[in-house]
C-alpha cells in the first residue's frame, strides 16, 4: 500500500552546508507528527520544503504516491500556520478566512457558510468583523489555523505556531489544536523545539539533530528507549556517567563504573564493536536514594535539595565528580532533614538505564 | 519623556523663543507672498495700501498661466505614476533580492538626492540634445523622475522592510499565485508607503524649477518656470498670486498626507 505522505531521501544543501541530511519518513493519513529538535537541526527546512518555499537538493516528496515537488506552493493545496502572526492586516477576520476560498472561486453563499463553520471550530464566533490588530496573539493564531483549514487541505504544516505566546496561553491553545485535530482528522506536521509541547500533542515524534532524524516514535518510546544520547537528553531529564563496557551480549551490556561498581544487563545503544568507553544514562525519576549503605549502589554526596511542589529534586555528585539528580516524591522519608554534604547511595533499575557508546 | 517642559525652568522660555523665531523665519516669506498677492499696489509695496483680487483675476484670465499650471499638473501626475511603479519594482529587488552589490545599488539609487541639481540639469540637457527630448513632455517627465525616484524608493523600501514576508507566503499557500499575493495582500499592507511615495514624487515634480528651466521651451513651461520667466521680465503681483496658488496646492497635499497617515495609525 502506498503511504499517505512519504519523504524520500530529502537533502538540502546551502553551498557546503548540509541543512537536511537524507531524511526519510512516512506519515499516515490523519496522523499528528512532530518534528522536534533544537534550532538549526533541519526541522523547519524540511517543513519549508514540504510547503514548496525551498527546493530540496535531492530526494522526493510523495503525497498519495505522487510527487509534489513540481507543483508550485500555491497549487499544492497545503495549509500552514507560521511562527509569526501572518493574518492579512488590512482584512477582517472573516475576510482572512475567506481569502483562500475566494482564490478558489467559491460562491459567496458557500464562503459565508464556511467562514461561520471555521469560526465555530476555533471558538471565535462573532469575531468576523474584527481586524487582526485588535486581537490577542492567541486569537490571531486561532484565526490563522481556521484560515489554513478552511479549504480542507490534506496536510497542515505548523511551524512553531505557539512560540510567541506565554506558557499558560500556549497550553490552552495546545488543547485547542488537539481537539481540532481529532475533530477534523487532518494530517498535521508540527515543528517545535519544546519537548513538552511535542509530547502533549503528537502521535509520533521525529527527533531532529544536525539535519538527521535520530529517532521516530511515540513519546513513550522515545522516553523509555532512546536510540541516541541526543534523544535521551532531549526527551525528559537525564544525567550521564562515564563507564566502561566490559561485555556486550544481544544489545545489552555489562558495564564498570569509575568507582568499580559493575552492573549487568543494561540496554546498549550504538554499535561499535571496538569502542568500550560509554556513557550510562540515568533518569532522575528512576533513581532511588538511601542514606544507608546498599549493595550494588552508587555512592554520592548531596549538594542541594530543591523543593519543586509535587516533588523534591536532590542534586548529588558522585566520587568521580559527575552531577546526578534524583527526583523524589514530596515528603519522601529518605531525605527528611539530611544536611548538604551527606553521603548517600543511589540505586537504579538496569532496565530503566541505558548505555550509549 | 526625555524633555519635560515644566522642569526646565528658565530654559523653557529660551526654548519657546527659539521655536517661535524659527517658525516665523520659515513662515514669514510665505505669508508675505500671500499678503502681496492680495495687495493693490502694482509695485509689490508692503504693507499693501489696500486689498484686491485683481491679480487673481488677471492670473485666471491669462491662458498662458493656466496652460503652465496644467502642464505642471500633467507632468507631476505622470512622474508620480512612473515613480511609484518603478520605485516599487526597484524596492522589491532591493529588499527581497539576494545578489552581490545590493547595498551599493541601493546607495546608487539615492545619488540624485545628493548631486547638485544644476549638475544633473546640465548633464540631462546635453544628453537630451542628442535625443531631441529637450522641450518635450517626455524630457520633463524623465528629468523629474530622476529626482523623484530616490524619495519613492526610500519610502517603499522602508515600507517593504517593515512588512513580514511570511504574510505573503501565507497568501501563496492559501492558493494565490506569487503575483496575486503581492497585489492582493502585500500592496494593501504597504499602502502608507505607496502613498508617501506618490505624494513626495508629485511634490518633487510640482515645484521643481532648476531642471524645468533647462527642459522648458517657449511653448512648454511648468508653473515654476513661468513664474521665473515672468519675474525676469516684469515685477507684477500676478507672480505673487501664482506663487500663492502653488503653495496652496502643496499644503493641501501635505495635509491630505498627514490625515491619511493619522487615519492609518488609528
Amino acid at each position: 500500500m502506498t503511504p499517505f505522505l512519504e519523504i524520500r531521501g530529502i537533502r538540502k544543501q546551502y553551498g557546503p552546508v548540509v541543512a537536511v541530511h537524507d531524511v526519510n519518513l512516512t506519515v499516515d493519513h490523519g496522523e499528528f507528527l512532530t518534528f522536534l529538535g533544537p534550532s538549526g537541526s533541519g526541522k523547519s527546512t524540511t517543513l519549508y520544503i514540504l510547503a514548496g518555499f525551498e527546493r530540496p537538493t535531492r530526494g522526493d516528496i510523495l503525497l498519495n504516491g505522487k510527487t509534489i515537488l513540481d507543483t508550485p506552493s500555491h497549487q499544492r493545496n497545503i495549509g500552514m500556520v507560521f511562527q509569526r502572526y501572518t493574518l492579512f492586516p488590512h482584512l477582517s477576520v472573516g475576510d482572512n478566512i475567506a481569502f483562500p476560498l475566494k482564490v478558489r472561486g467559491w460562491s459567496k453563499a458557500a464562503i459565508t457558510e464556511r467562514v461561520r463553520q471555521m469560526l465555530t471550530l476555533v471558538r471565535l464566533e462573532g469575531f468576523e468583523d474584527r481586524k487582526p490588530a485588535a486581537m490577542s496573539g492567541g486569537q490571531q493564531q486561532r484565526v490563522a489555523l481556521a484560515r489554513a483549514l478552511a479549504y480542507d487541505p490534506p496536510v497542515l504544516l505548523m511551524d512553531e505556531p505557539l512560540s510567541a505566546l506565554d506558557k499558560k496561553l500556549r497550553e490552552e491553545i495546545q488543547h485547542e489544536i488537539r481537539r481540532i485535530h481529532q475533530q477534523t482528522e487532518v494530517t498535521i506536521l508540527y515543528v517545535t523545539h519544546d519537548q513538552e509541547e511535542a509530547l502533549r500533542l503528537s502521535d509520533r515524534i521525529a527527533v531532529f539533530s544536525h539535519g538527521v532524524i535520530d529517532q521516530i516514535g511515540t513519546g513513550e518510546q522515545l522516553y523509555a528507549d532512546p536510540a541516541t544520547r541526543f534523544v535521551a537528553e532531549f526527551i525528559g531529564d537525564s544525567d550521564f556517567l562515564p563507564c566502561r563496557v566490559v561485555e556486550q551480549v544481544n544489545g545489552r551490556a555489562r558495564i564498570a563504573l569509575n568507582d568499580g561498581l559493575i552492573v549487568s544487563d543494561i540496554p546498549l545503544h550504538g554499535n561499535s564493536a571496538r569502542k568500550t568507553d560509554g556513557m550510562l544514562m540515568l533518569r532522575p525519576e528512576r533513581l532511588s536514594l538511601s542514606t544507608k549503605k546498599t549493595e550494588m549502589a552508587l555512592p554520592a554526596t548531596v549538594e542541594d535539595i530543591t523543593f519543586l511542589g509535587t516533588h523534591v529534586n536532590v542534586a548529588t555528585r558522585t566520587a568521580d565528580g559527575t552531577a546526578v539528580s534524583v527526583r523524589l516524591p514530596f515528603g519522601h522519608q529518605a531525605i527528611s532533614g539530611i544536611p548538604r554534604g551527606t553521603g548517600v547511595w543511589l540505586t537504579f533499575d538496569a532496565n530503566a538505564a541505558h548505555v550509549f557508546l | 519623556m526625555l524633555l519635560n517642559l515644566n522642569s526646565l525652568g528658565a530654559w523653557k522660555w529660551i526654548l519657546l523663543a527659539i521655536t517661535g523665531a524659527t517658525s516665523v523665519f520659515l513662515l514669514l516669506p510665505i505669508l508675505f507672498i500671500a499678503a502681496l498677492s492680495f495687495g493693490s499696489s502694482q509695485w509689490l509695496i508692503f504693507p499693501p495700501p489696500s486689498w484686491t483680487l485683481k491679480w487673481y483675476q488677471d492670473l485666471l484670465a491669462d491662458p498662458r498661466w493656466l496652460e503652465a499650471a496644467w502642464t505642471s499638473f500633467r507632468i507631476a501626475l505622470m512622474v508620480t505614476v512612473l515613480s511609484v511603479l518603478i520605485g516599487l519594482v526597484a524596492s522589491f529587488g532591493l529588499v527581497r533580492g539576494r545578489f552581490v552589490g545590493r547595498v551599493a545599488l541601493r546607495a546608487l539609487f539615492m545619488t540624485p538626492m545628493i548631486l547638485p541639481v544644476v549638475v544633473l540639469a546640465v548633464a540631462l540637457y546635453a544628453f537630451f540634445l542628442r535625443l531631441g527630448l529637450n522641450g518635450t513632455t517626455a524630457g520633463f517627465v524623465i528629468a523629474h523622475l530622476v529626482v523623484a525616484l530616490p524619495f519613492s524608493i526610500l519610502a517603499l523600501t522602508g515600507a517593504l522592510e517593515g512588512f513580514d514576508k511570511s504574510i505573503e507566503d501565507a497568501a501563496v499557500l492559501c492558493g494565490a499565485s506569487p503575483l496575486k499575493a503581492k497585489i492582493l495582500i502585500t500592496l494593501p499592507s504597504i499602502s502608507h508607503g505607496l502613498f508617501s511615495a506618490a505624494i513626495f514624487s508629485f511634490l518633487t515634480s510640482w515645484d521643481e524649477v532648476v531642471l524645468a528651466i533647462f527642459m522648458a521651451s517657449p511653448t512648454l513651461q511648468t508653473l515654476p518656470v513661468k513664474i521665473w520667466a515672468t519675474l525676469r521680465q516684469d515685477l507684477t503681483p500676478v507672480i505673487a498670486a501664482a506663487s500663492t496658488l502653488l503653495i496652496v496646492v502643496t499644503m493641501l497635499l501635505m495635509l491630505i498626507a498627514a490625515a491619511v497617515k493619522k487615519g492609518m495609525k488609528a
